[in-house]
């Protein structure tokens, strides 16, 4: 009897003793797996925001094929969000109550990532990988568990306005947004910093985002004179201003954010005069055709091999990156707390995609703090940091 | 200013009056509300891009393709969907109708969900100065192809035999019937008709706007309020409704502010049916015949 007791007790300790061993308990991971879940505009007008959630993947993707992370595979649940703050707010309630996964990674659209934002403060341990998404209120005031690894709007407002800035004689200064959440993001930050350099736009006018028409705005921009246009749209929107602005002979070049892509939109435009003058916030380190980045388009195209490989297809790879180092430096006994712990003293990781290395600590959580421009003069895109002095 | 605001709101109230008129004239015929006409704008103007970027077909090619196309597809929605429908209740041709809007904005997103494709303008060529008035030569074919389509319609409908016998078949169809005239035909083709007049106003406004699934649902609105402002049911009040309500939008956003310009429709309809609900041209039709 007192065998049997004995035998049972030491079945009973080693089973309490091997529990932690294999991780067992924390959510979304297995013996084999750790389950992520993404989401992104997959559907819609602003799904060319799928793109750097397929960057994402494919890396998630070639980190399973070369082994995975510590003996486990990474296993992904995408979400359609459409942009939409609503459906976002559905995806992250499948993903968290239903698919039961370790973290998060996604966003595009700034307004779907600020509508999650509650649902994530009710899940504190639970990691959150920002794919792309700029608003810098998603990242300010830090919350412990959401990590933004990307150019905030904070940095390309501050960036797109330094670069009008460095065109001699720049002092009109005219703004065309859309009134959603992504729009106010960049416009709260853009008119302080226009504030501290003493300036106020000579026109501010909202295009919404569906329109057919943008003719009033178009001229009342004209009307203004602007120096230079501050154009914080959409892809379609954008592409309706910059088809209008040169119907109506608006000479004043157009700065735009990271929210579309120079490519893109000079296909989009189909009218190289239109777009000669669009300049592009561009978060990457070179351009796409540098031999640097073959090695991740490699990854991208043999994951995605029919989508467009863009700016976009792998901005949202090296935050895919640092969550596989963190993942990896948080060791087999896997964790969301010290995952969160191994992001929260990620510095200087750069591997060589965005314009400058991602750094968090437990107080910022912003980690990319600098960008340029990229522009399409001719017949390829050309990356710069002041305004082109040849050009008028 | 002020010209240029009136120009282009002109412009875009042709393609507005396009897709009222489509509704209109299957409101007359058949008194059903179509909420899919938003999609038939749509889907005509995917039927031009996929054979000309997909097939290698000419743009003159594709067009006659899309229009052809929309034609069967509308009647074959009438035949197929509606017909069976044709003595229920208003509410539930209405439904219909809204069921197929998503049925196909569904199937395109499904096709071309990530795709916001340009298209190149029918008409290429640099602006055109008229006095301080600036319009593309695509502007031009848009005002003056809708006005084409428009006259032609008021002449078939007030002149012609089989445009009156339709309008008599839609006021009163069981005496229609009674006298021998295909009813259930009529309509079929008026369906038809509806969606090409759809698919006409998306090839004409596409080059502006791009090809993307959801292109119509902004439409719609439009539409409505054209139709609300200038008269449910009524051919020439549609047209009015619509060129007005191009030129209003354009004013508003010009000296009010731009913000205004997206609930303008909607500032229309709710106006018109509080100040005087039969719109600008008066008509306004009681119930089924």
């Amino acid at each position: 009897m007192k065998k049997s007791l004995f035998v049972a007790g030491l079945i009973i300790a080693a089973t309490a003793l091997s529990a932690p061993l294999t991780s067992s308990a924390e959510t979304g991971i297995t013996k084999d797996t750790i389950h992520i879940g993404m989401y992104g505009p997959i559907t819609g007008s602003t799904s060319v925001g799928s793109l750097p959630l397929f960057g994402a993947a494919a890396i998630y993707k070639s980190v399973n094929d070369a082994g995975g992370i510590n003996g486990r595979k990474i296993k992904l649940s995408i979400e359609d969000a459409a942009c939409d703050p609503n459906k976002a707010i559905s995806a992250i309630k499948k993903l968290v109550s239903q698919d039961k996964v370790f973290m998060i990674h996604g966003g595009w659209c700034s307004g779907t990532v600020m509508a999650i934002k509650p649902e994530l403060a009710r899940n504190p341990t639970m990691p959150f990988m920002d794919l792309a998404a700029a608003s810098s209120d998603i990242s300010t005031p830090v919350s412990a568990n959401i990590f933004q690894p990307v150019a905030t709007t904070v940095t390309v407002t501050k960036t797109m306005l330094d670069f009008a800035l460095s065109k001699p004689g720049t002092k009109r200064i005219a703004i065309i947004s859309h009134s959603d959440e992504w729009a106010k993001s960049h416009l709260t930050p853009l008119l302080a910093y226009m504030k501290a350099h003493g300036m106020t736009p000579v026109e501010s006018v909202r295009l919404e985002h569906g329109s057919t028409d943008a003719t009033s705005q178009l001229l009342k921009i004209r009307a203004a004179k602007p120096d230079m246009v501050m154009a914080i749209l959409y892809p379609p929107e954008l592409t309706l201003y910059l088809r209008g602005a040169y119907k109506y002979g608006i000479k004043a070049p157009t700065i735009t954010t990271q929210g579309v892509s120079i490519e893109d939109m000079v296909h989009r435009v189909g009218n190289p005069d239109a777009t000669k003058n669009l300049y592009v916030f561009y978060p990457l380190d070179a351009r796409m055709d540098d031999p640097k980045f073959k090695k991740w388009i490699d990854i991208y195209r043999k994951y995605y091999p029919k989508e467009p490989v863009e700016t976009l297809s792998i901005m949202g790879m090296t935050g895919a990156l640092a969550v596989v180092h963190a993942l990896k430096n948080a060791g087999p006994d896997l964790t969301r707390e010290k995952v969160i712990d191994q992001l929260n003293t990620l510095k200087d990781f750069n591997p060589g995609i965005q314009s400058g290395p991602l750094t968090f600590t437990p107080k910022v959580h912003a980690g990319i703090t600098s960008g340029k421009m990229i522009y399409w003069p001719k017949d390829h895109p050309v990356i710069i940091s002041a305004y082109p002095v040849t050009k008028n | 200013m002020f010209a240029q605001l009136i120009a282009s709101g002109l412009v875009n109230g042709s393609v507005y009056a396009l897709v009222a008129l489509g509704m209109t004239v299957l409101y007359r015929s058949t008194t059903i509300v179509n909420f899919c006409h938003g999609e038939f704008f749509m889907l005509g103007a995917f039927a031009v891009l996929i054979p000309l970027q997909t097939f290698g077909f000419s743009y003159a090619e594709s067009i006659v393709f899309s229009l052809i196309f929309l034609f069967l597809v509308g009647g074959a929605v009438e035949k197929i969907l509606m017909r069976p429908l044709q003595h229920a209740p208003h509410i539930s041709l209405a439904m219909m109708t809204i069921a197929l809007s998503y049925l196909f904005k569904g199937v395109s997103r499904f096709f071309f969900g990530r795709e916001f494709k340009p298209l190149q303008p029918l008409i290429q060529g640099r602006p055109i100065e008229i006095g301080s008035v600036i319009l593309l030569p695509q502007d031009l074919l848009t005002v003056g192809f809708s006005l084409l389509i428009v006259v032609g319609f008021f002449f078939f409908f007030q002149k012609t035999q089989t445009g009156k016998v339709i309008q008599a078949a839609s006021q009163t169809p069981r005496g229609a019937s009674l006298v021998g005239i295909n009813v259930p035909m009529l309509r079929n083709l008026m369906w038809g008709v509806g969606a090409t007049l759809g698919a006409v106003a998306g090839i004409l406004i596409a080059p502006t706007t791009l090809v993307y699934p959801d292109m119509g649902a902004h439409m719609l609105v439009q539409a409505f309020a054209a139709m609300t402002l200038g008269g449910f049911g009524s051919l020439p009040g549609a047209v009015i409704g619509a060129l007005s309500l191009g030129m209003l939008e354009n004013l508003i956003g010009g000296y009010l502010s731009s913000s205004l310009v997206e609930i303008t429709s909607y500032l229309a309809i709710i106006a018109v049916l509080i100040v005087r609900p039969q719109g600008i041209m008066g008509e306004w039709r009681q119930g089924r015949g």
